[in-house]
Formats: structure tokens, sequence, C-alpha cells
């Protein structure tokens, strides 16, 4: 039943094309390596690690945490971090960051990123439009050549960390990303959810669809656990774990879980504003849950370094 | 290396759904050129999708540009209300192939669809005999995923539309995924020759997602598509301990954004904890909590839909 790919040898050909209405496209296009995926897994060996971040379900927190995620691992001076939004229709991060309203610029050796901080920056459709408001009304093949695009086109740098932030689904922008970096040994992703069991409806199939990628999953994140009211400090479970919530659909899918998130209001407020709710409320449990899981993202990232320098028997600074 | 683009009002509107598809000059080098080039044109289903939606009095689509706003649950208790407050004949299609979330909420999981002479029988939800139709109920398992590019997503929507046997119905509610694509463009072509009503935009308060709402009315605006008005989702949560109202997702944009586009709020529906219960457990919020303040508030957008609809 799924798309073998628009670029594989079945493209047009497969029983899932019959009755697709890109059929005839696909039999007929001349097959062969994209070379654009050369350049693109040429800049990509430049960065150390990448990781996406995923949900099947809209509105889970994906932008939300790969901006905190970014922030956490920036807090290190000494590492360099790079962000990119591939939600073409809904580009939240530029506003999660405070960088809204600003310029991208293009140099010989490509397209720069905007530099939230010295040691983090980010790339957009967001920083593209000529007005914030309006709507970037967008088949997927033109999505799939903007994300292209950014994957072949920006300049990075050599930098530590690229985090991936995607739309909810496994569509265009998902497939896109899977065939554009097949070859650029991305570490894993990273897979939100939140704990009602109509949000791991979504999750369960976005990871049957990292399987069916081949992209490894580092695990999964639930957010918004639960609910802390201020007034009189019960925790409410706003979104309820009826069949047992994120950690139990980890265990039946057999992923590894990194841990629960509690809701704060205070990190929506942080995210209009721009602001890191890890440096503007370090307090928060919140804050802390959030450290857990990334030093969990980090010791992967770390083993995953010394297992492929073991296996090459190559010595590489980390 | 391609030339930064900066995106204005011209690069930022496909014009697949006209008959400039493929053929403009904001298509030289799309990749989806080829295939809208060999698809402009008239299309020979289109008479068949015109019959089928002249049955149905009433075409809303429920959209939002940002995810987890609430629009299947929006698209849910608003289809229980027309239907139990109303009396209005109601279906909805599930237009979010990629996740589905209609089969869940109206306790249709694991119906199958059937074939019948005039067409795929929709699924009946025992809540409020509210007709159905979704990509969920055509997978094997919930852990299925449908991993489907842009014109699969549309071919499936052309498909829910020409070949389901909806009948007479007063309303289809029609859920859409977030954003402004495939799925968006595909809808409102097919039912552009049957007038649908328009669009309700669902949103939350806080500014993030307010922010994409603006480029959902901008998508409405450049497709004509009319605003019926805005729900505001998740407005608070009434503590069920101290009964303490609190913000969760704080934010004051809903009732700006609604004053700067002449945009009528048809109602707030703050977070219920025993709703979102029945809904993840297959009971009727409406009949088993109905003095809910969320409750309340669907069935106050209802009738303000209802009045909407009528008048226009």
């Amino acid at each position: 039943m799924n798309c073998p790919g628009t670029g594989s040898d079945q493209a047009g050909k497969s029983t899932a094309c019959q009755g697709c209405p890109n059929q005839n496209v696909c039999a007929t296009k001349p097959k062969g390596p994209d070379p654009d995926v050369g350049d693109i897994t040429e800049k990509m060996s430049k960065i150390k690690h990448k990781l996406i971040i995923l949900s099947g379900k809209g509105g889970v927190g994906k932008s939300t945490f790969t901006a905190h995620l970014a922030h956490g691992l920036s807090s290190d001076n000494d590492k360099q971090i790079g962000v990119l939004d591939v939600d073409i229709c809904g580009p939240s991060l530029p506003k999660i960051f405070g960088v809204e309203g600003e310029q991208v610029h293009q140099s010989g050796s490509g397209w720069s990123p905007v530099y939230v901080d010295d040691n983090l920056s980010l790339m957009s459709v967001g920083f593209l439009l000529s007005k914030a408001d309006e709507a970037v009304i967008w088949r997927g093949p033109k999505k799939n050549g903007m994300i292209k695009q950014f994957l072949r086109d920006v300049d990075w740098g050599e930098i530590d960390y690229l985090l991936i932030d995607t739309p909810p689904g496994t569509s265009d922008e998902h497939l896109s990303i899977a065939q554009y970096l097949k070859e650029s040994d991305v570490d894993g992703a990273i897979v939100i959810t939140t704990p009602q069991e109509v949000a791991l409806l979504d999750v369960r199939k976005e990871i049957t669809f990292c399987r069916k990628v081949d992209l490894p999953i580092i695990g999964v994140v639930e957010n918004m656990s639960s609910f802390v009211c201020p007034k009189c400090k019960v925790s409410t479970q706003i979104f309820p774990a009826s069949t047992g919530g994120g950690q139990k659909m980890a265990e039946d899918m057999n992923v590894p879980f990194l841990g629960s998130l509690p809701l704060d209001p205070r990190i929506g407020k942080c995210c209009d504003e721009g602001k890191s709710f890890l440096t503007e409320v370090p307090d928060s449990p919140a804050t802390q849950a959030y450290k857990q899981i990334m030093s969990k993202i980090v010791e992967y990232c770390t083993k995953r370094n010394e297992n492929r320098e073991s296996d090459s028997g190559e010595m590489k600074t980390n | 290396m391609d030339s930064l683009e900066i995106l204005d009002e011209k690069l930022t509107e496909c014009p697949a759904n006209s008959e400039d598809a493929g053929r403009s000059s904001v298509c030289e080098g799309c990749p989806g050129q080829t295939l809208c080039r060999m698809q402009g044109g008239a299309d020979p289903d289109q008479e068949i999708i015109d019959v089928r939606m002249g049955a149905i009095k009433h075409k809303v689509l429920i959209l939002s540009g940002k995810g987890g706003v609430g629009k299947s649950t929006v698209a849910y208790l608003l289809s229980l209300a027309l239907a139990r407050c109303q009396s209005s004949k109601v279906g909805v299609v599930d237009l979010d192939i990629c996740g589905p979330s209609i089969p869940k909420l109206f306790n249709v999981e694991n119906q199958p669809i059937v074939q019948s002479p005039y067409g795929w029988k929709p699924l009946v939800s025992p809540n409020e005999d509210v007709k159905v139709m979704s990509v969920g109920s055509m997978l094997d398992s919930d852990t299925t995923s449908v991993i489907f590019r842009g014109p699969r997503k549309t071919g499936l929507i052309k498909r829910f539309l020409k070949d389901t046997f909806w009948g007479k119905l007063d309303f289809l509610i029609c859920d859409t995924p977030p954003g402004t694509s495939d799925e968006h463009m595909a809808i409102v072509k097919l039912l552009k020759n049957v007038k649908p009503d328009g669009a309700i935009l669902v949103t939350t308060p806080q500014e993030v997602a307010v922010a994409t709402i603006k480029k959902e009315i901008s998508f409405c605006r450049k497709m004509g598509v009319a605003v019926l008005g805005l729900v505001e989702n998740m407005s608070g949560l009434v503590c069920p301990c101290c009964k303490e109202t609190s913000e969760v997702f704080p934010g004051r944009g809903v009732v700006s954004l609604a004053e700067s586009h002449n945009i009528p709020i048809l109602g707030s529906l703050p977070m219920d904890p025993k709703v979102t219960e029945c809904c993840e457990n297959d009971r009727n919020p409406l009949e088993n909590y109905p003095e809910s303040p969320t409750v309340q508030g669907i069935m106050e957008i209802s009738s303000r839909l209802i009045g909407l609809v009528n008048n226009g």
C-alpha cells in the first residue's frame, strides 16, 4: 500500500502505484541516482550528529522540544548547534526562538542560517516569507524541492548537532528527509507523543514509518504528561493515559522510553516570547525533566560515536 | 546551489487548482510541474462528486494551521451537537490521511467499510448516528502507517467524496490535517462547484497557534473559502479539585485576531478532563456530561453555526 519512493526502481511500477495520480510521471521519468543526494551527504558529513524530531500527531510539542533541546545542548559553549525547520506550511521555530523577521543571507559557500546565539543557528521557511502571515500553499513536490534546497544549500559549517524539526504525519516531508539523508548516517529519531490514545494511535504509525525507512529510533518522549494547578498544586491529567500512555506504547513497540515532561503553562509563554524556558524557569520540574531526557540523548549519540570509532578503527574527536 | 528567493505572495501560492496548473511562470522549476500539466484541465470525476455533494445541504471545513489544537475533537463534538441538539443529519469525512483520529473519536474502530451498489457505505457512529468516512477504517491495524505522497492523498480524498454513499445530509463536516497543502487544496477544488459554506478555524490561545491561524486565513482568502468564524479551544482548564480555572496555554491573541480580521468568534471551549476521558473511552460526552462547560460551549457553537449557514 505504501509509496515505494519516487526515486526507486519500482516508482510507478509497483502494485502500490496502481491508482496513484502520479503513476505515469513516476513510470516515465528517467531513473538513476539523484546528484543532489551526493551534495547533501557531503554537507552532512561535516555535522557530527543529526537528529530528527518526529511525531505522527500534531501539537504534541515537537517544535517546543526541538527548541529546548537546542537551547540545552548549546548551553555548552564549546558545542555548535544547528536547527532545521522543515515544516513548510506551519513554521513555528522562528517565533519560538525569538528571531521572527530575521533575514537569511547568501554567500559563496551557501545560505547562512540565522543565529539565535553565538553557537546556535536556525533555518526555516519562515525567514523566506515576505510577509509572516502569508500562507505557503504548496503541493508535496514543491515542498520537497524546498527541503532539498535546505539540506543542500544551507552552510551550517562544522557543527556538533543538527536538529531537524518536522511537521506531523508520514508524508512528503518525512519521505524526503529519509530519502535525501539516507547516506548521511543520521543518528536517529526522537518521537514525541502526549499520553492520550488519540495521540498514541498516530505515533505508533510514525514508529512504523521509521522502521520502514530504516531510521533508528533513539526513543519516545511523552510530553504534557500532567498539569499542576498553580492554585491548589494538585496534579491533573489533561490528556489521560487511558491505554498506558507513552511509556506503555514504547514498551509495546519495543522502543526506548526517554522520559515524561509535565505541562507547565510557563513553557507556552516562553515560546510565545521567544525565550528559553530552561533559562527563565530553571527550578521547574519540567526543566529538570528536560535535562534528564537531554542527557540520555547525548549519551546515545556519544555511545554511537564510540561504536563507530571502534568499528572503523579511526580516531575522531567528539 | 540555487539562489535564495524571498517568497512573495505570487510564489507562495501554487496554481495547481487553476487552469494555469503547470503552465504558470511560478511553476518553472517546480518538481510537480509535469504532474500538474498532465492533470490539468476538466476532471471527469467532478460531475459524480457534484451530484453526491449536491445532496448535502451544508459543507463545512474544519481548519487550523497548527496541529494539535483540537480540530478533530471540535469536528466530533460539533457533529454530535448538530445531530443531537439541532436534529441534523450529519456526516464527517476525515481528510487526515496520515494521522486519522476520527474512527477512535466516533467509536467506529474495528468496523470494516462495506461496498454497496451505491458506493462505499460510511460507518455509522453509535454516538448520535453520525456517518463517518476515514482511511483509519481501511487499515489492518493501528500500527499500520499510511506513507502517501501528496498525489496519492489527493486521490484518496477524491474517492471519499466520489465513491462514498453519503446520501442526503444536512451537514458534511470535513476534518483536515494541519497545514495548507495537498489535502486542503484538494477539498477546496473538489467542492468548488457545490459552494461549501465555509471554514471554521480552530486555535488555542497561545501566539504560536494564533500566528498560524493568520496563515490559514490567508489560505481561505486565496482559495475563495468563506471564514465562518473562530473557535478557541483549550481556553482554560477547570481544576477538578479546586474548581479554579487556570490557563494551560496562556495567550490573548484570539480576540485581537478576530477584531483585526473582522471574523466572529463562534465560541471558546475550556478543557474538561471528563470530556477528554469520554473521547478516549468511546462514551458520548453530550449524553454523559451535559453540564460540562465544554459541552455547553459546543452546543452554543452549533447553534451559532446553524444561524450562519441558514442566513448565508
